[in-house]
């Protein structure tokens, strides 16, 4: 192979626990941990999980090294999109592992069920189906006005 | 199930139970076209085990270094149920890629 594209992509986020994190992503979303690193002083410098056939990377804040949490940064510009089977019940465990509902799981314009929580860490989550159920122009269809009611049935997403 | 995960069950299942054991037969299996690295046989072990569908085995030495290339493995039964399926699924695609006439008859032999 001469071209050189990716071989794949991940994430590496940033959380002020490491083990606090490793535990909520387990309980929440089936993570598995796959492989950790320390520093000589003890603050985590990485874990890998998996999720599905994905990977995650997580650090402990190391302000030196520009790893800051959103805590830290007042925010999070990014969304972490997580697909599985049963949304609702991964909302559900979430939720009682301590992560804040942003929208609510409904049934969205574009086929697929669909909710946000922020975690505990202050990362955002999309949780949805893996559907593929529309096609490309089924879905172009649907796309409503007002982002605000993206829900099936034009029911406001957000209260 | 991605394809290191398959390819080690495959090598449990054909009775090579030894972290170096897996990843020579990988190698050989594919002609040398798929090399797990000590990197790559270490994660997906980790995430078979965790999957329950693989365990280490009372022959492994406590003491040694924790590097899954010295240690020794073997399928859970849900192990052995999952690469049956999984090999069944190939099977079909197989199959299909011969009625496609995609695969010599060396290959298909």
């Amino acid at each position: 192979m001469t071209h050189q594209r990716p071989l794949g992509l991940g994430t590496h986020i940033f959380v002020p626990d490491a083990d606090a994190a490793v535990a909520f992503y387990r309980e929440a979303f089936g993570a598995t941990e796959l492989i950790r690193h320390r520093l000589p002083d003890g603050r985590v410098l990485f874990v890998e999980l998996a999720f599905g056939p994905d990977k995650l990377l997580l650090s402990e804040e190391i302000e030196e090294l520009g790893a800051l949490a959103p805590g830290t940064l007042g925010g999070s510009p990014v969304m972490l999109l997580l697909e599985l089977d049963d949304v609702d019940a991964a909302a559900e465990r979430a939720i009682a592992a301590g992560a804040n509902v942003e929208m609510p799981v409904a049934e969205m314009f574009w086929g697929e069920r669909y909710g946000i929580v922020r975690d505990p860490f202050g990362h955002r989550w999309s949780l949805c189906t893996r559907r593929e159920q529309l096609a490309p122009d089924e879905v172009a269809r649907h796309v409503p006005a007002d982002p605000t009611r993206a829900t099936h049935g034009d029911a406001p997403s957000r209260p | 199930m991605t394809p290191a995960g398959f390819q080690v069950l495959l090598a449990l299942a054909s009775g090579h139970a030894h972290g170096y054991a897996v990843m020579g037969f990988i190698e050989q299996v594919t002609g040398g076209q798929v090399r797990l690295g000590p990197g790559t046989l270490y994660r997906t072990i980790a995430r078979l085990v965790a999957d329950e569908l693989v365990t280490e085995t009372e022959t492994s030495d406590p003491s040694a270094p924790h590097d899954a290339r010295r240690r020794y493995y073997q399928l859970t039964p849900l192990g052995e149920q999952t690469v049956r399926d999984e090999a069944d699924l190939l099977a079909r695609m197989v199959d299909a890629a011969h009625s496609a006439g995609l695969l010599s008859q060396r290959r298909t032999a």
